[in-house]
């Protein structure tokens, strides 16, 4: 229990830290925090019953979720808090391990290591299409407008 | 005659926001949008505007609305991201709409933004260290991994910043940022100030990860414009592989060096 709440820390500290790096105003970091930490903790709830590639997809939903509906209410676009929200869950162990395998000549390894990292970066992918296509009004309730 | 200045200057106004837009990493429906709105707030409605990934084509004019003929095309190289100027002229396109602004106004309201100062490098490189520590932790790296991946990930930041971006091409960058973050981590793993090799090792690369290409790649293929999202998806894969090939080509030369059996 300790473990998740520091992981969910970490990921909301991080995800601030990148917000810094990309430039986004100091006012958005409590929503670009709220966002990163939420994401990983979809993610770490989900990893158990799934695949890595599912709990991907559902992280990024909720993620892409959240973001478009901060962006209504901020009314700033919602890119400012997806981008570095996103970043916990880029495969970048996976490209690691596929490296070292394929340095190691492990090339079964290094395949299937090399391939779940595909896989998680076509789960960001679905993710983002399908709630972006998700119509504008719903986000809209009857006490921002 | 006045007409035509007026329309000339709407439409340079309305390129310098949509090259704002673009340059600091806004997705190519928003710079096309942006660039209509101004257009058409201002009754400029014969501009067309054509965006790529890296260029802004911008005409306006017809015979029949006696409007002036204009054409401007203006090429934008990748810059650093910076979201906070796109929410600021998000914000300005905003305001045009609701009419608080005279076209001068817009314009150096632009300028404005335009000169907006960056954070201090001091800070982005203790950010990048910080950022690259929480995500150690994350890839279950414990106390000492990350007090590593902090001091790895800001000389990182600083070879980016001072040496990487500014003189070398961005393959070249990369690969030599990531063996950069591999030889630190493995020094570290080495004389075991760190346990976890992975952690340190992915901390230090995230901070390289191609981010906003990645996203705004797959954002402005799903609106349909596939030529910017390729180059942007290609731009993110080929950074991708650099990061791998930086790993890779570090750990050949440490596995010939120790013969293998230390990882």
């Amino acid at each position: 229990m300790i473990r998740l709440i520091l992981q969910v820390l970490a990921a909301s500290a991080g995800t601030v830290g990148f917000s810094l790096l990309f430039g986004v105003p100091a006012r958005y970091y409590p929503y670009c925090g709220l966002i990163g930490g939420i994401g990983w903790l979809v993610y770490l709830c989900v990893l158990p019953g799934a695949t890595a590639a599912i709990a991907t997809f559902c992280a990024t939903v909720v993620i892409i979720l959240l973001s478009r509906w901060f962006a209504v209410r901020k009314r700033c676009p919602a890119t400012l808090f997806l981008i570095s929200g996103i970043f916990p869950l880029v495969p970048g162990a996976g490209i690691y391990w596929a490296a070292y395998y394929t340095i190691t000549n492990q090339l079964q390894l290094a395949l299937e290591t090399g391939y779940g990292a595909v896989k998680a970066a076509v789960a960001i992918v679905l993710g983002i299409v399908v709630v972006f296509e998700l119509p504008e009004k719903w986000f809209h309730t009857r006490t921002s407008r | 005659m006045e007409h035509a200045r007026q329309d000339r200057e709407v439409l340079s106004a309305a390129l310098e926001a949509g090259k704002l837009l673009l340059e600091n990493g806004a997705e190519i429906f928003r710079v096309e949008d942006t660039i209509y709105r101004i257009c058409r707030h201002f009754g400029l409605t014969s501009a067309n505007a054509f965006v790529l990934s890296n260029g802004i084509f911008l005409t306006s004019g017809n015979e029949e609305d006696n409007e002036a003929q204009f054409a401007k095309v203006l090429l934008i190289p990748v810059n650093r991201t910076n979201l906070g100027r796109v929410a600021e002229v998000n914000q300005l396109s905003r305001q045009i709409e609701s009419g608080a602004y005279t076209i001068q106004q817009v314009r150096d309201e632009l300028k404005r933004i335009q000169q907006m100062p960056e954070f201090p490098e001091k800070l982005q490189i203790a950010a990048a260290g910080f950022s690259g520590a929480c995500f150690s932790h994350l890839f279950g790296g414990g106390f000492q991994d990350a007090l590593c991946t902090m001091g790895i990930g800001m000389l990182l930041y600083i070879y980016l910043l001072k040496l990487g971006k500014p003189h070398f091409s961005k393959i070249l960058c990369n690969i030599l940022g990531s063996a950069l973050v591999t030889f630190l981590s493995l020094l570290c793993y080495r004389f075991h100030m760190g346990t976890h090799l992975e952690a340190m090792l992915v901390g230090g690369i995230i901070i390289m990860v191609p981010g906003v290409a990645f996203t705004n790649g797959i954002r402005d293929m799903a609106d349909g414009d596939y030529i910017s999202g390729s180059v942007r998806m290609l731009d993110a894969i080929l950074v991708f592989l650099c990061i791998a090939m930086g790993v890779g080509f570090m750990m050949t030369i440490y596995n010939t060096i120790t013969g293998g059996m230390l990882l």
